[in-house]
């Protein structure tokens, strides 16, 4: 399978001079399956930029898309509104996430699109553009095409549900934390399950462990300590904080040369290929 | 993040050739001497409907709406889009404690930066966001909206700064310190405000998101006794007043000519510059670029409109991050 990443910060955009080498776009990740399968991981405003090289691609009546969201923070919804796919008729596009606090994904996601916030055609009415399914669950095994996958709950602070996920196709493999904290040595067990020898892990770096941390996130150290636990390839530090620069990205890689893990971090535009 | 790395000035001719690449001037000067001038503007986020993180839009600059005007030593920002969050820091940086947020409208782009605004960590500051009035959802539910479970990890009511919300009439006047303020309605979906701000005999006029001479009217909430002809025209009177005798006016310019969608409301560069001849205004910003405008389209705009530009009698402007007008 095919991994691309179109958004890797955290929390909110920044694209400025200092960011421009690992990226300014929230986090999106592109996944193409053996046979074509197109799975994403979360939709920050990367997910705008991956719909135009889709369209560019002939993305159009009939085409299917899966897009799997870790949670609702907006840095990880945000893009939704602005992916033109979703707006051809005769395309498929399935969205699948967490239920939160007794409201429904759907319902939840439709606030995005309230009036008073946004100019763009509602559509999740039938009537507008794309087919539009959306999935609901917190712990779930399936597979999409020949792409096998399976949620689990991470840990992210106070946010109601959060959903890790495992990706496997084609003998390769790839976990994906991209929020996630470990205040609870139990916070630990369900990333470990999910990360347990994959080829990539692509991990929530938004601290570090010299700084003030924010609330519900993990540092670089820690995206490595779960590597190692959970005997991982690689380890891609990923959600980086809106403030750090290219040059301290650099560093942090730097910190980890010679570690027996290989460690790198998520650069916007970067493709990595998995197989067996 | 860094402040700006580029200072021009109004009337540099360099700056009005087009993109200058990437110089680097790493600080602005805030100090106040005794030359500072009566209104600085500073340029924050120029990109209309969502941030672009994109090495194409570097130049020009891929963060959403954000103006920072200092006018007098009152500090004035023009909405809350990502640009917000540079913007934030520097006022941090210099201890400034009240802050007026002049909010043209609450779709996404130009609200998204507010979470983010590092002023909202400090104890002792106030923040008022003025903006028109909205009777439901209020200006208050709208941001309180935005940082609500399970959108956003911190909800609005844990701010640690006093936060205010004004909201206006159409038409209304108020001062911010020896500032005076207009807000005028403006054709764009939903409710939109454009502002005139006025200080030391120096005018920015901010009429932005508007479409200026399209058919289509966009408002909502508006008196039924008066027809659609009628609003429109009203709507585009204004637009005039408030541009009249501006120096600085910022425009909506997020289409041209053969991308227009009537639908939208946004404007094109021809419509603010017949606007400013009319108005007298001496220069026009374009502004609210859109996304996909990458710097070496922006060059093309401002070529292409040069020799209209100079018939009319307008100085014609890019508005590019990190920019500073001082007036």
């Amino acid at each position: 399978m095919r991994v691309k990443l179109w958004g890797t910060r955290g929390s909110v955009s920044n694209p400025s001079a200092g960011t421009r080498r690992y990226g300014g776009n929230t986090s999106c990740v592109e996944i193409r399956g053996t046979a074509g399968e197109v799975v994403i991981l979360d939709a920050g405003f990367g997910l705008h930029w991956l719909g135009q090289r889709l369209m560019g691609e002939g993305f159009s009546s009939g085409s299917e898309a899966h897009v799997l969201l870790s949670h609702l923070h907006w840095d990880h919804i945000q893009g939704l509104p602005f992916f033109t796919p979703m707006l051809v008729e005769g395309n498929h596009i399935c969205v699948y996430g967490p239920g939160v606090n007794g409201q429904g994904l759907k319902d939840a996601l439709m606030c995005q699109m309230e009036r008073a916030y946004c100019p763009v055609p509602n559509f999740f009415d039938d009537s507008i553009g794309a087919r539009l399914t959306v999935h609901e669950f917190d712990n779930a095994s399936f597979t999409i095409g020949g792409v096998e996958i399976r949620a689990r709950q991470i840990h992210h602070g106070d946010a109601a549900v959060c959903l890790g996920y495992r990706i496997e196709n084609d003998g390769g493999s790839l976990a994906y934390l991209p929020d996630v904290d470990y205040t609870d040595p139990e916070h630990l067990e369900s990333a470990l399950d999910l990360a347990e020898g994959v080829d990539l892990l692509i991990h929530d770096s938004l601290n570090r462990e010299d700084e003030e941390p924010v609330k519900g996130h993990a540092t670089d150290a820690d995206a490595v300590r779960v590597g190692e636990q959970a005997g991982v390839e690689q380890v891609m530090l990923f959600h980086h904080h809106p403030d750090r620069s290219d040059d301290e990205i650099d560093a942090v890689v730097a910190s980890y040369a010679g570690h027996r893990i290989r460690v790198s971090a998520a650069a916007q535009g970067d493709e990595i290929r998995l197989s067996s | 993040m860094q402040l700006p790395q580029v200072l021009v000035k109004s009337g540099d001719p360099i700056y009005i050739a087009g993109h200058m690449g990437a110089p680097k001037v790493p600080t602005i000067d805030h100090q106040p001497t005794d030359a500072t001038p009566t209104m600085k503007i500073l340029f924050w986020g120029v990109r209309g409907s969502f941030p672009v993180a994109e090495a194409y839009a570097t130049g020009y600059g891929g963060n959403t709406p954000c103006l920072e005007i200092d006018a007098a030593g009152q500090s004035i920002i023009i909405d809350a889009g990502t640009g917000i969050r540079g913007a934030g820091q520097a006022l941090v940086a210099r201890g400034v404690e009240q802050i007026d947020l002049l909010l043209s409208h609450t779709h996404w782009d130009h609200i998204q930066g507010f979470p983010y605004f590092p002023p909202l960590d400090e104890e002792s500051v106030t923040v008022r966001v003025h903006g028109l009035r909205h009777s439901s959802p209020s200006l208050h539910e709208v941001f309180s909206g935005q940082q609500q479970a399970p959108f956003s990890p911190r909800p609005l009511a844990k701010v640690r700064a006093k936060l205010e919300f004004i909201e206006h009439e159409d038409g209304d006047q108020f001062h911010l310190g020896e500032t005076k303020v207009t807000c005028r309605r403006l054709n764009h979906p939903g409710i939109t405000a454009g502002y005139r701000v006025e200080s030391g005999g120096h005018v920015l006029a901010y009429i932005c998101d508007t479409d200026l001479d399209g058919d289509v009217l966009h408002v909502d909430g508006l008196d039924q006794a008066v027809d659609d002809a009628g609003w429109l025209e009203q709507l585009r009177q204004n637009a005039r007043d408030l541009g009249h005798s501006a120096d600085v006016m910022v425009c909506d310019t997020f289409f041209l000519p053969e991308e227009f969608e009537p639908l939208w409301g946004h404007s094109c560069p021809d419509e603010f510059l017949r606007l400013a001849a009319e108005v007298d205004a001496a220069g026009i910003w374009l502004f609210h670029h859109r996304p996909g405008r990458a710097d070496s389209d922006m060059d093309g705009i401002l070529e292409r409109y040069r020799s209209a530009a100079v018939a009319e009698g307008v100085q014609l402007h890019a508005a590019r991050e990190g920019v500073e007008v001082s007036l």
